[in-house]
């Protein structure tokens, strides 16, 4: 896999896992031991989809009604 | 915001853009708005204390100096104990904050936290190896805590304590992987015999008179002709009541330096007559507490913050058992109602200020305290509302008082928890529901019938005195009597349940830790069926539940000689009459209960078992043991498959529910088992603070879908973020179909609601119509958060804009931007409910 910040190209379990703050979704957060930047990753793919910044939220919503109604 | 925008934003346009914190400070007096932004941030950041928060290490100095005075001393143990208490509250540094109208502090200055080096090494030696909490010269000082941590090795109360407890329990304990905490008279949860000591009829110029008739009875007897085994034990009776009259004569003394501090400023140095006569007045205030009862509202805060105080310079004290509006609400009728020296805006100052100056409380804790404990320094659960003992509501004009003032300062702690009964009125709930709509995250609710009888039934307390309980930390009801109440609960019984399963799947091998900790049970991969693998369940269950107890219970039978407690026996009627130390066992019913952190991951895991190993035979259990020590990696859509496709607790589906009644009907059954040195039960109690986090680098890997390193479920019988699909009241069902009397000691529930729904009348109807199905279904607690998550990740985006938004963390508050971002993300990912 491929860092999107610093192009460092490893295995994905050599990216440092840091947690899946939705359990039922395949995006986890990882950190580039390189540049150690948090990326948003799909587990199924094996793919960077974003580097994670404050603020942001790579789940998407919180499940329930807010969610609906932001959707 | 700048000073000029809040200036020219009206209150209303706050309220409308629902940025509370902004109108409370536009709403309050301009003295609680001074004392308010005068305190320091006390709670840690993360695990982290904030800049500029500083180790008092005067109090140590104090400390370790009077200890080494009296080594040589032939005075026995407890006596020597009194004696360093009293001269720490006779030298420590006293000051009174600008307009403040009371005093009192457990460290020597504002930006302080107290040290006590000789509860234990290991503390110590957090207070050498963190620099950033080392007040300036940082080298200079770094020298003075090493001398002081040398001096305590071998003598601090855990390091006492060690070689007398079960070496390989104690490893497994200290190992961090199964509890947290230690077991220490000194460290831990301390409630108070309250209707001894608060209900007006004595304070400690009382109990001293008394203990003189004690001792010269007793010492009269023991010099009479004649010799029995009771005469005997009459000399430590002379010595613990000695030592408990030290400590009062000491509590004496320092308010007495306080109410010279507040004389000396008013006729010396204060220019302004109204601050004048307000100094004079905390001048008569403690001249007249603790020494005599209190008479007005403004004095019964004031003995109520010495005894605190006192406690906490005595012991490590991690929660702060109260019921303020009972035991001050009659002091608040007659200034506001009957006397009329008070205004109901006057009042309301007084009640917001003693919300602050139990916020700034602090005590140097060790980090895992910390990181459980995110953004507080300890779990001030207030309780508020209830029955009287003779069942008639207790609420009363200051219970409503409290509630406005929780508004208008917005502490994050202390908190408070509602005791809900079918007797509340509804300008009481109006109130409750309007500091849970504003974001406070408080109060709690509780369901007091229900509470009620679950006292009487795991502990045995009579009626009278199971009405009058408190928490004794987030959750856990305690009386407030002579034999009901509890002096410490020891937070080591605090089991990360999450082991139970995971060692299942070890054969208790913790790989974390790299030991054996938990019951070397057959190889999960031989076993058959469910009922094999249940087996394997309980019996980890009872090992790790065991091992804390077993510790609990030895640590509490050698407290009165190894950690005595002289103050808090000074202001209990148990140890006054007995003269023994308000820890002995035998003196008590026993109110021990066993804290079940990340239990429902348990019961998720089983069902993903049952389900997809046993029932449709989609995977062997040696298979599932291999991902689970891959830490699922390379096994995506294995994970995803054990988490979509079993069922979750929280969505009142039977196939999962009923696995939880019947892991909470064995853990009963085992709490009935153990017993306490009262000889009386652990019932388990699930909640979590931020234990989910804390733990969340030391569980490794969970049938129900869990990575080592991702966060564990928010606790209690709390359905895990997200998987709770069904509505809210699918999750009242699925938490009603316990028994909320038998089935455990509490059990916690978040739910995080939408703001915008409940926005006005309408909300707050809704909100009435789902307690009411909350208490008809007889769940004895649930916890709001009401902050939508576009505030949440603006927060996370520009903290420093957001400094005030509080959220419910389990069973506590705290400051969003005080929290991990693991935490935070995890709150943000619980389901927002819709009502209605």
């Amino acid at each position: 896999m491929k860092c999107t910040e610093c192009g460092n190209v490893v295995p994905v379990k050599d990216f440092r896992y840091l947690y899946n703050a939705r359990i039922d979704s395949s995006i986890s957060i990882r950190q580039c031991t390189k540049c150690e930047t948090w990326l948003a990753v799909d587990e199924l793919n094996g793919v960077v989809t974003q580097a994670v910044g404050a603020g942001e939220a790579p789940w998407g919503k919180s499940a329930g009604i807010e969610g609906v109604a932001a959707a | 915001m700048t000073q000029a925008a809040l200036r020219d934003t009206s209150v209303d346009v706050f309220e409308k853009n629902q940025e509370w914190w902004w109108a409370a400070e536009k709403k309050r007096s301009t003295r609680l708005d001074y004392l308010r932004k005068a305190i320091w941030k006390k709670g840690a950041i993360g695990g982290l204390y904030a800049p500029g928060v500083k180790v008092d290490l005067e109090r140590a100095k104090l400390h370790t100096q009077k200890a080494k005075e009296m080594e040589a001393s032939p005075d026995p143990f407890v006596m020597k104990f009194a004696k360093i208490l009293a001269h720490v509250l006779d030298n420590k540094t006293i000051f009174i904050t600008d307009q403040a109208q009371l005093v009192g502090y457990t460290g020597s200055l504002p930006h302080t936290m107290a040290w006590d080096p000789s509860c234990a090494s290991i503390l110590n030696e957090e207070a050498y190896n963190d620099p950033t909490a080392i007040p300036d010269p940082v080298d200079e000082n770094q020298q003075v805590i090493r001398e002081i941590c040398n001096y305590w090795i071998g003598k601090s109360d855990l390091d006492k304590m060690m070689p007398v407890f079960d070496m390989e329990d104690l490893m497994k304990m200290l190992s961090g992987s199964i509890g947290w905490g230690v077991p220490l008279a000194r460290g831990g949860y301390s409630n108070k015999d309250y209707e001894y000591i608060m209900t007006g009829k004595r304070a400690f110029g009382d109990i001293i008179e008394e203990l003189d008739r004690k001792i010269d009875e007793v010492d009269a007897e023991v010099h009479k002709p004649g010799a029995t085994a009771e005469t005997a034990r009459m000399y430590d009776k002379l010595n613990n009541w000695d030592a408990m009259k030290i400590t009062l004569e000491a509590g004496i003394r320092i308010a007495k330096r306080y109410a010279r501090l507040a004389r000396i400023i008013a006729e010396n140095f204060e220019e302004d007559p109204q601050r004048k006569e307000e100094l004079l007045k905390i001048a008569s205030a403690c001249e007249q507490v603790p020494a005599k009862p209190p008479r007005t509202l403004q004095e019964s805060f004031q003995y109520d913050i010495f005894i605190q105080m006192m406690s906490r310079n005595e012991a490590i004290e991690g929660a702060w058992p109260s019921r303020p509006d009972y035991y001050h609400g009659p002091y608040y009728d007659k200034d506001v109602n009957i006397d009329k020296t008070l205004t109901k805006e006057e009042a309301l100052d007084l009640v917001g200020e003693f919300l602050i100056r139990a916020a700034e409380v602090c005590q140097f804790k060790p980090k895992w305290t910390r990181e459980g404990l995110q953004g507080i320094d300890g779990t001030w659960v207030w309780t508020m509302g209830g029955v009287k003992k003779d069942g008639s509501d207790a609420c009363n004009d200051l219970t409503i008082a409290f509630m406005q003032a929780a508004r208008l300062v917005r502490v994050a702690n202390p908190t408070f928890s509602f005791r809900w009964h079918p007797k509340v009125s509804d300008e009481v709930m109006r109130e409750i529901f309007e500091c849970i709509r504003q974001g406070l995250g408080y109060p709690s609710m509780r369901h007091d019938p229900v509470l009620i009888a679950n006292s009487m039934h795991w502990h045995g307390h009579p009626i009278e005195e199971a009405r009058t309980w408190v928490h004794q930390a987030c959750l856990s009801p305690c009386p407030t009597t002579k034999r009901g109440y509890q002096p410490m609960r020891m937070a080591n019984a605090t089991a990360n349940c999450a082991k139970i399963i995971e060692y299942v799947f070890s054969s208790g091998f913790d790989h974390v830790v790299n030991m054996q900790v938990g019951a070397e049970t057959p190889d999960v991969a031989t076993l058959t069926n469910f009922e094999e693998f249940f087996g394997a369940w309980i019996e980890q269950m009872k090992t790790i539940f065991s091992i804390l107890v077993r510790a609990v219970n030895r640590a509490r039978m050698l407290a009165p000689t190894l950690t005595p407690r002289p103050f808090l026996s000074g202001i209990s009627e148990r140890s006054i009459e007995s003269g023994l130390d308000t820890c002995e066992p035998s003196l008590a019913q026993g109110n021990a209960w066993i804290t079940a952190f990340t239990w429902v991951e348990n019961i998720d895991s089983l069902a993903a078992v049952k389900k997809l190993v046993f029932d449709e035979k989609k995977y062997t259990l040696a298979e599932l043991k291999e991902a689970l020590a891959k830490n699922w990696e390379g096994c995506e859509e294995m994970r995803l498959d054990f988490v979509i496709n079993a069922p979750k607790w929280g969505n009142d589906d039977d196939y999962v529910d009923d696995i939880m009644l019947r892991c909470l009907d064995e853990a009963a059954k085992f709490s009935k088992v153990l017993k306490c040195p009262s000889g009386n039960n652990w019932p388990i109690l699930p909640e979590n603070v931020s234990g989910n986090i804390h733990y969340a680098n030391i569980v490794g890997a969970l049938p129900n879908g869990r990575r080592l390193g991702d966060a564990l479920y928010d606790g209690g019988v709390s359905p895990g973020p997200g998987l709770d699909k069904n509505g809210p009241t699918a999750v009242l069902k699925s938490c009603g179909k316990i028994d909320h009397i038998t089935g455990g000691r509490a059990f916690l529930l978040n739910q995080r609601l939408s703001p915008t729904q409940l926005a006005d009348e309408k909300g707050y109807q809704l909100w009435r119509a789902y307690m009411r199905t909350w208490a008809d279904l007889g769940i004895d607690h649930i916890q709001f958060n009401m902050v939508d998550d576009k505030t949440l990740r603006s927060a996370q985006k520009d903290p420093e804009k957001y400094q005030e938004v509080i959220v419910r963390v389990a069973g506590y508050s705290a400051h969003f931007v005080d929290i991990s971002r693991k935490t935070q993300d995890n709150i943000i990912q619980r389901t927002v409910q819709g009502l209605g």
